[in-house]
């Protein structure tokens, strides 16, 4: 009965740990996939759905209102950004990387002035059961299943909407594709949105396991940025999901024998091996097979 | 002799920094000595405060040349910054009677700080990744080292019998030393103006020469210049390491200044610090970035008497104004406008600057 329990526990490990970097990278991996560029923001706007979500739930929003919340504020915020300043830099990777940097710092210190340093938390939802003596949360297999149910309507709207087929169209070739009559303007601006809107939604379910501060955020960037890395931006769902499965097979054994930092240190080493020996990440590689599989 | 001189002349006075005519060198000159002569009239204590400013210049030059003269953008110079002082502060800590700790300590700092550049730098250029991955790693590897140094309070993270310290920091770490003449007071002043002329004129000179032309082209057109037989993986490694070991200088600076570190000198805020003064003077200009890094700390040090929460907010906003409105740089800008024949120029090279996508 012991060992039942053991193994359950060690594919609980497994899968929170999945299911964190999953979540925590989704929206950077979205935006990056389309648009080539990286979002630093990415932890402040976590930050961000994770404030609105605990401010709704405390005026009595209830907890799954409060994330579809977090998803719509932020993703308003995102629409706003990228029309300011994002659209500016399209096709100048490094130049987005420094100004959406500059935007992190201000919401950041401008949170924590805004709002101090303390926000009261949100209780995890759900209580625990136990099997064979370890005991698991409910509402981490709720996050596995939101993770994996997050996949499946991605991968619905890229690739059965209108919206999807234009986004893989202006991903594969922006030119033709506005030549041929999409707005690849707009999309770009709905991709970020969604790609915030995403970060806002993680940040508010991730609100309850962590402590609300304005600078939460930056204990995201680290496992969500090596996340993007290992998974590349060549296939968004592909590398999201082979890169969280990947690196929780590296990090659930060290973070469970040495302890939580070592298993992040883990990540960031099992990083530059894998850009070492695929620097496209996971996604590119996976295409790559697929393709030799389909005989193209 | 002469024609050595004339050499490095030209080396000096080559064509990537700003001010190459007697009009420039006069008032140059002229600024150089009014440092030299500082101690005159300013007090140890206002010697002091311009060291300070002084000492972040060769970091600053260091990701001057890394990200605008090479294209490698790097948010991790503080990582290195924070080895070589760490380093120092145990290695000179624990040989400290001896007269020579301190340039035994410089010395390990330095070399540490370039082996973990060269690991680094291994795994990312010889791995040819994109460029928007190395920004990102770097500033990875920068959290971790700073959450691994935050959480080392507590006896047992002691090497020999200096502390870590965790967040409060190490503090008692010996200020530079060579024989029996200690660096403090006006004569740290004068170490820190050294390093920052001998820092600013070495990167001058390599940016004039063979192997800064190399990373031009790498910058400019990677795979051309890999078709005329330059191994860019090699060169980008070479700067890497360098821009490394010039944050390492300013970190044994800052050690040998203060006497202390602490892990929040590692932060998201102090890795950004850099990126700001470099993008803000104009990264492809180290005489621009020399004199931003010095206006900058100065400006942030005046303010940060007053209203310290709102400094990251407005360092956060001029970068965000800078790369909007200025993005090759404020003093960039202002320089090629004084030209009026350059104007024609500078919008052209402007327009390609954009095309290639930086």
């Amino acid at each position: 009965m012991n060992t039942v329990g053991l193994i359950a526990s060690i594919l609980y490990q497994f899968g929170t740990n999945a299911a964190f970097l999953l979540i925590a990278a989704i929206g950077l991996i979205v935006i990056l996939g389309m648009m080539n560029i990286i979002n630093l923001a990415h932890g402040e706007l976590m930050m961000m759905g994770a404030y609105t979500a605990t401010i709704a739930f405390h005026r009595g929003v209830p907890f799954p209102l409060a994330i579809i919340l977090g998803f719509v504020v932020v993703a308003i915020f995102g629409a706003i950004l990228e029309r300011l300043v994002v659209r500016r830099f399209y096709g100048r990777e490094l130049g987005a990387l420094v100004v959406t940097w500059g935007i992190s710092l201000i919401m950041g210190q401008g949170t924590l002035i805004l709002f101090g340093p303390f926000m009261p938390a949100i209780g995890i939802p759900g209580g625990s059961f136990a099997i064979g003596g370890y005991s698991f949360s409910v509402y981490w297999i709720i996050l596995m299943v939101v993770s994996a149910a997050i996949v499946i309507a991605l991968w619905w709207v890229y690739n059965r909407t209108a919206f999807g087929l234009m986004a893989r169209a202006t991903m594969q070739n922006p030119a033709m594709a506005l030549a041929l009559g999409v707005n690849t303007d707009l999309v770009y601006m709905l991709t970020f949105a969604l790609g915030a809107g995403l970060a806002g939604a993680s940040g508010a379910l991730l609100a309850p396991t962590t402590s609300i501060a304005p600078l939460m955020g930056q204990q995201f960037v680290a496992p969500a940025f090596i996340t993007v890395v290992v998974g590349g931006g060549a296939n968004v769902l592909a590398g999201a999901v082979g890169s969280s499965l990947l690196l929780s097979i590296v990090k659930t054994p060290v973070g469970l024998l040495l302890g939580a930092f070592l298993g992040t240190v883990a990540l960031l080493l099992a990083a530059l091996i894998v850009i070492r020996l695929m620097p496209d990440g996971i996604s590119a590689q996976l295409q790559r097979l697929a393709e030799r599989r389909s005989g193209l | 002799m002469t024609a050595a001189a004339a050499g490095l002349w030209r080396l000096i006075n080559g064509r990537e920094d700003i001010g190459r005519t007697p009009w420039f060198w006069g008032p140059a000159l002229a600024v150089i000595a009014v440092f030299a002569l500082l101690p005159l009239e300013a007090t140890e204590f206002e010697a002091y405060n311009v060291a300070y400013y002084l000492l972040n210049v060769p970091m600053a030059l260091g990701l001057s040349l890394l990200w605008g003269y090479s294209g490698v953008l790097s948010f991790g110079q503080v990582a290195y910054f924070g080895i070589a002082g760490y380093t120092y502060g145990v290695v000179a800590g624990n040989l400290a009677p001896s007269p020579w700790a301190p340039v035994i300590g410089s010395a390990a700092g330095l070399a540490l700080a370039a082996a973990v550049g060269a690991v680094f730098g291994y795994f990312v250029f010889y791995g040819r990744v994109q460029a928007w991955i190395i920004p990102i790693l770097t500033l990875v590897f920068t959290l971790l080292l700073e959450t691994f140094l935050g959480q080392t309070a507590g006896y047992q993270w002691r090497i020999g019998h200096v502390q870590l310290g965790g967040y409060n920091g190490m503090t008692g770490i010996p200020s530079f030393q060579l024989g029996h003449l200690i660096f403090s007071g006006y004569a740290f002043y004068y170490l820190a103006l050294v390093i920052t002329l001998v820092t600013y004129f070495g990167c001058r000179i390599l940016a004039n020469a063979h192997a800064g032309k190399v990373l031009l082209a790498i910058r400019e057109d990677v795979l051309r210049t890999e078709l005329l037989g330059y191994d860019i993986r090699l060169h980008q490694l070479g700067v890497f390491v360098l821009a490394a070991v010039l944050a390492g200088l300013s970190g044994l600076l800052y050690v040998q200044w203060g006497n202390y570190i602490t892990p929040s000198q590692l932060g998201l805020v102090p890795a950004a610090l850099p990126v700001i003064w470099v993008a803000i003077g104009g990264r492809e200009r180290l005489l621009a970035v020399v004199i931003a890094t010095y206006v900058l700390n100065w400006i942030n040090y005046s303010l940060s008497g007053a209203g310290n929460e709102y400094a990251p907010v407005v360092m956060g906003a001029l970068l965000l104004g800078v790369m909007l409105f200025f993005p090759r740089g404020i003093i960039v800008t202002l320089s090629s406008g004084w030209r009026p024949n350059a104007r024609k120029g500078a919008a052209k090279r402007d327009a390609v600057f954009d095309e290639n996508g930086r």
